[in-house]
């Protein structure tokens, strides 16, 4: 029993190893709003590319599929070894592309900021489209016959509605489950593969969970107070 | 007889195997007030939706004022030779299931249109739709959001919606149909009103009483087909199609 609290639970060990853990712990609140802003904006613009239509945008919609099923097949694991080692040997690119190093974040930051952009933009297309689908056909009909076209009926009735939808589709699992991925996990690697103690993992789980229990009872309010303003497909107000 | 405001000739509209409009020729006068009656999957529905290009007609083609707004895709001109913007600022449309913008207040429905199309500067859209919105009696509910409304409201509202872009002409798809019976009066008392202003009308609907008092001419369809069109008087109360005898005994026996 003392084994098991020792290897999991060292508080000493925890109290040494604080600061390396809380800074890699900070590390990954900042990446995953980096990429959770990006993936929420690249998901849009792919669905939108995916919504298209006639026959001249064919290609465009293909080829926007094509990046939808292949990147929400490939595991992100792989992506993020992929470009974490592969982009730095490419070199054609200028240095500061192959190692970023940009507003004083390391170069992994910035890879796997693009890797989590990359994939999740993939899935978040996917989310945008069930919005957009949700959205009643005669939205898109009497947006049209009152003369705005394909654009404009987009940007005013239709995705308005979806982003709505979408919100309300989330709830609080999708967007909270990607912080659990990295920084934390990795320092906390380091420090066991060179100490042989779990503990620091266990320390960024715990940071974890003091982060997120009280951002899932928030999120949950939240919903709740928005809950008729979603079944109108209305904007969320988040404050 | 008044100068034309809208022709069609021979419109044909498939669905995959389902031919659904089978050459309906149609002349509409300024100013007239069109009802068209017919079972339901006589392809009324789709005549309207042909007309402003919600659902362009496979052959046929269709004037509007003069203009050639479709020749049909099987005529040989492509998409591009469609006047969608034309038609769709000349003439407004009103479905059976409202459509009204969910996410915008009523106000903001009327507005929208008029701001982004036509690029009217706001003040100038929101006092017109205020005055709309009035005439159609929903004065008091301009901040509220559709879903606060009755349908008959909603109804006025997309209406209102419709008058806002100045259209020449207007279509109405079965647009009590969704009402409760209660909500119907309200919704044919503001098409009363404006037939008697004298804006061009085709109306498609199951409203005999309505189409008596306030068509000019009726129109009654079947199986893709306009099978008797005439006077209120002539169409409803002496027909002389057998189909026609046959629809109207079991609407009016209702």
């Amino acid at each position: 029993m003392s084994e098991v609290i020792h290897q999991f639970f060292d508080v000493g060990f925890m109290g040494e190893h604080f600061d390396e853990v809380l800074e890699g712990f900070w590390l990954t609140i900042q990446l995953f709003f980096v990429a959770a802003v990006l993936s929420l904006a690249w998901g849009l613009i792919l669905a939108l590319l995916r919504q298209l239509p006639g026959r001249g945008f064919l290609p465009v919609r293909f080829l926007t599929i094509a990046y939808i099923d292949v990147f929400r097949a490939i595991p992100l694991l792989i992506l993020i070894l992929l470009i974490a080692t592969g982009i730095p040997s490419l070199d054609f690119l200028p240095e500061s592309l192959r190692i970023p190093e940009w507003f004083g974040k390391p170069d992994p930051f910035w890879y796997g900021t693009l890797a989590l952009t990359i994939t999740y933009g993939a899935y978040m297309a996917e989310v945008y489209r069930a919005g957009i689908e949700a959205v009643p056909q005669g939205q898109m009909e009497a947006a049209r016959s009152l003369g705005m076209n394909h654009r404009k009926a987009m940007r005013h009735v239709i995705v308005p509605q979806a982003i709505g939808k979408v919100f309300a589709l989330m709830k609080d699992t999708t967007l909270v489950s990607v912080i659990a991925l990295n920084e934390v996990v990795l320092v906390g690697q380091d420090i066991q593969s060179e100490t042989f103690n779990s503990s620091a993992l266990t320390l960024g789980g715990l940071m974890f969970l003091v982060l997120i229990l009280p951002m899932a009872r928030l999120t949950d309010r939240l919903i709740a107070r928005n809950q008729g303003r979603i079944a109108r497909g209305a904007h969320i107000e988040v404050a | 007889m008044a100068e034309t405001m809208l022709k069609l000739e021979g419109i044909h509209k498939r669905f995959g195997e389902l031919e659904v409009l089978r050459g309906v020729d149609l002349e509409v006068a300024k100013g007239e007030v069109v009802c068209v009656l017919g079972p339901s999957g006589s392809g009324k529905s789709t005549l309207l939706r042909c007309i402003n290009l919600l659902e362009p007609p496979e052959r046929g083609e269709i004037f509007l004022e003069g203009k050639d707004i479709c020749k049909g895709p099987n005529s040989g001109t492509g998409e591009s030779s469609w006047e969608l913007d034309f038609v769709r600022q000349r003439v407004g449309i009103v479905f059976q299931q409202f459509n009204l913008f969910p996410h915008k207040t009523v106000l903001d429905n009327v507005t929208m249109a008029p701001e982004e199309v036509l690029g009217r500067p706001r003040e100038e859209a929101r006092a017109k739709a205020t005055a709309l919105l009035k005439r159609v009696g929903l004065a008091d509910k301009l901040e509220q959001y559709p879903e606060r409304l009755s349908g008959g409201q909603q109804q006025r509202v997309a209406i209102a919606r419709a008058l806002a872009m100045d259209p020449r002409a207007m279509l109405f798809d079965e647009v009590t149909s969704a009402l409760d019976p209660e909500l119907v009066k309200e919704v044919l008392d503001v098409m009363r009103e404006l037939a008697g202003e004298g804006m061009t009308m085709i109306v498609v609907t199951h409203e005999i009483g309505f189409a008596h008092e306030v068509a000019d001419r009726v129109v009654f369809m079947d199986q893709g087909v306009i099978v008797e069109q005439g006077s209120p008087a002539e169409v409803l109360d002496n027909p002389r199609e057998e189909r026609t005898r046959r629809f109207l005994g079991l609407v009016l026996d209702r």
